[in-house]
């Protein structure tokens, strides 16, 4: 195993239960220390540890020998070997690469198309550099890592509609309202996924905060929470119509809103329009509601038809992800390969720029005793630029055939030119030494001229 | 060569009316990278093709049909680079390039050759007069297109069915803005239009003006106009309601339109 070669080692929530990965888990403070230590394990040359409540992987370049880095778990997260190993996976090379795509694409996350995934590898990235443990290895695949996961989130739709409950509400919501700033909303009852929609709310920008509930301590607890005002539940059908958005989630075993309050509400809003969300088993608004023109209700099972839509629609743009992965993947596997060609290249030209200036001295020698004046500068710089022409020209497609050999990762092909180039500057070095030893009484055998030159 | 940048302008409003679909439908930004510059350089190509034409003419005014379909459609683009730039929206371009494509196709064919009878259309007041009343006419339909899409929106958020081909349709608030905006601004740029024509034809018709067809039916609409405006204002109308009042006021600027041919006062040449 070489430079330039990559394995990632590690367990994701598919691989291995919440039990284990939290016992694995890295937390931010932690993870320059751990890089640290990992880049010192035997055989590290590169290392990057991505850790997520999903995941905690190893991503390294080997320096020669293979690294331990089942031990290097077992020693430091205090694991015992028998119980990390059925649930750890190893990718090497091509199928690393693959897979980091991948992982940063969110297509390997629980929730695919999530966008926190990209955040992580970016910040886990920025660690291992701060501690010296990123080089042009990982450099290289972590730039291409992050292009393809920004073209995957440009070409398709991953992560263009939401999946969960309270992200939908709040697309809902932007929807009928456009932005949310300075939006009111308005909590009647005070259930954990309202409250989480109300959150998700305030973050878009939604600025008031309203709260009634038929406990009022509660009520008093949640609007704080908001810095938002409590409604007194008496007071719900006055109040109402202040809210552009109303959540409800109370225990009522009858309906709270029905028609005719729509209607009510719509008269003293002036037609602004209203967002019931109904979370509420058994619901809270009636569903006749929605018919009042300028009030538009979504229920629980309204919202969870929407998420199934989404997830559907996903899955259609992950295989549409998975091919232009799939693309990286050998683009990226055809740059590392064109390294290879660098030092045959290099080798050639250097070869060939010895035979070039062994005749150009050459050349002047026979001149010299065809002529009594020596050439002018300008002269011998059009003589260099000609040969030097003819040489790039010569050279041309034994350069293409050389790149696209590495480019294809024929390494047989590569070695076969190598050689070839390898026998004809032992056949011109011979052939010019014994040409000098002739060159000196006469002048040169025309079948050695036309060997050099083919 | 006025004739020249009016034909790369709607080579440019062709480009962004086939890039107009997916940039808008399937929200493919790359599609939008080409759809927006192509509208803003058709526009600038537009703009320049007729202050050439006017500039050449040594006239103020653009007469005919193909000349009036083309600064119709230079209104219709700049409208909607203007929702662009306030409300970062395309959809609506999506419906202005092609209209804009099409109005300026037979102009890019050819102008009509015009000889003037008329020293009035050399004042600087009738172009204000005809840009006005044609700014009013765009923003009356922006205006009708915002509540057709309203609609649409309103009819996807009722149902809860989310047909994927309607993704794209902005939020009711833009839609209602943007339709309100464009009355607000169609209603000034009408009475601007009507006040200075009502003068200039007092000085040039005399009172005859007013018994004219389409000066008639120009009142109307800017009576209807006021009451959509007032009704919008005081009761908040939106949805099917601002559609049908919209529609209305449409028709009548159709007739206005189509008035021209009865139209003695609007004749200043002879093709």
């Amino acid at each position: 195993m070489g430079v330039g070669s990559l394995l990632l080692f590690g367990v994701n929530h598919k691989s291995a239960p919440v039990e284990l990965r939290e016992r694995l888990a890295i937390s931010s403070a932690q993870l320059g220390d751990v890089t640290r230590s990992l880049l010192q394990v035997p055989g590290v040359h590169e290392a990057m540890i991505v850790s997520t409540c999903n995941r905690v992987e190893l991503l390294v370049c080997p320096d020669g020998d293979a690294p331990d880095l089942m031990g290097f778990l077992n020693g430091f997260f205090a694991v015992d070997g028998s119980v990390l190993a059925p649930h750890v996976y190893e990718y090497r090379e091509r199928e690393a690469v693959r897979h980091l795509f991948r992982v940063a694409s969110s297509l390997d996350s629980m929730v695919v198309g999530e966008p926190q995934i990209l955040g992580q590898v970016k910040e886990a990235y920025t660690v291992a550099k701060s501690v010296g443990a990123v080089q042009s290895g990982l450099e290289k695949l972590l730039q291409n890592t992050f292009n393809v996961a920004k073209k995957v989130r440009n070409e398709t739709e991953i992560g263009g509609s939401s999946v969960s409950i309270a992200s939908i509400a709040v697309d809902l919501a932007e929807k009928i309202f456009g932005s949310l700033e300075k939006k009111k909303v308005f909590l009647v009852g005070a259930g954990e996924m309202s409250e989480l929609a109300a959150r998700h709310l305030v973050q878009r920008g939604a600025s008031s905060i309203f709260v009634a509930n038929r406990t009022h301590e509660r009520a008093v607890r949640l609007a704080a929470e908001f810095g938002g005002h409590v409604i007194r539940f008496d007071d719900l059908y006055t109040s109402a119509d202040r809210a552009d958005i109303i959540i409800t989630s109370t225990g009522s075993p009858t309906m709270i809103f029905s028609p005719e309050h729509g209607v009510q509400f719509m008269h003293r809003r002036r037609n602004q329009p209203m967002f019931f969300i109904d979370i509420a088993v058994p619901r809270d608004v009636d569903p006749e509601m929605n018919r009042v023109e300028g009030i538009f209700l979504y229920d629980i099972d309204d919202l969870q038809s929407v998420a199934a839509s989404n997830q559907t629609g996903r899955a259609k743009e992950a295989e549409q992800a998975e091919a232009i992965i799939e693309l990286e993947v050998e683009r990226y596997q055809r740059q590392l390969n064109s390294r290879d060609a660098v030092p045959v290249i290099r080798e050639l030209q250097q070869s060939v720029e010895t035979m070039r200036q062994a005749e150009l001295r050459r050349a002047e020698g026979r001149l010299r005793t065809l002529s009594a004046e020596p050439l002018s500068d300008a002269q011998w710089a059009a003589v260099e630029s000609l040969t030097r022409g003819m040489m790039n020209k010569f050279l041309h497609p034994t350069l293409q055939a050389i790149k696209a050999a590495a480019a294809e990762g024929d390494t047989a092909k590569l070695e076969l030119l190598r050689s070839t180039f390898d026998r004809k500057s032992a056949v011109y070095t011979s052939a010019h030494l014994s040409l000098a030893a002739i060159d000196s009484d006469s002048e040169p055998p025309q079948h050695l001229s036309s060997e050099e030159e083919s | 060569m006025f004739l020249l940048w009016l034909r790369v302008a709607a080579v440019c409003y062709g480009i962004a009316t086939v890039c107009a679909l997916p940039a808008v439908l399937y929200c493919r930004r790359r599609w939008v990278k080409v759809f927006l510059p192509a509208a803003m350089a058709g526009f600038l190509f537009h703009f320049v093709s007729i202050a050439e034409l006017l500039s050449e003419a040594h006239r103020w005014m653009p007469v005919g049909t193909r000349e009036m379909q083309s600064l119709l459609a230079l209104l219709i683009v700049g409208a909607f680079l203007l929702i662009w730039l306030r409300y970062r929206t395309v959809s609506f371009g999506m419906f202005a390039l092609p209209l804009a494509f099409l109005l300026v196709l037979f102009p890019a064919i050819g102008l009509e050759r015009y000889t003037f009878s008329s020293p009035l259309v050399r004042g600087g007041w009738i172009i204000v007069h005809v840009c006005a009343l044609l700014a009013a006419y765009a923003a009356l339909i922006f205006s009708l297109l915002a509540s057709f899409l309203y609609l649409l929106q309103e009819k996807r958020l009722k149902d809860r069915e989310r047909p994927s081909f309607l993704t794209w349709l902005p939020p009711l608030e833009t839609m209602n803005q943007i339709g309100q905006r464009a009355l607000v601004i169609g209603f000034h740029c009408m009475t601007v239009g009507l006040l200075i024509g009502s003068l200039l034809a007092q000085e040039s018709v005399g009172p005859a003006y007013f018994r004219d067809p389409k000066v008639v039916l120009s009142f109307g609409m800017w009576l209807l106009y006021i009451g959509m405006l007032l009704v919008r204002r005081t009761t908040g109308l939106r949805g099917r309601r601002a559609v049908y009042w919209s529609s209305l006021v449409f028709l009548v600027m159709l007739s206005v339109w189509a008035a021209n041919i009865f139209s003695s006062v609007h004749r200043f040449s002879v093709p």
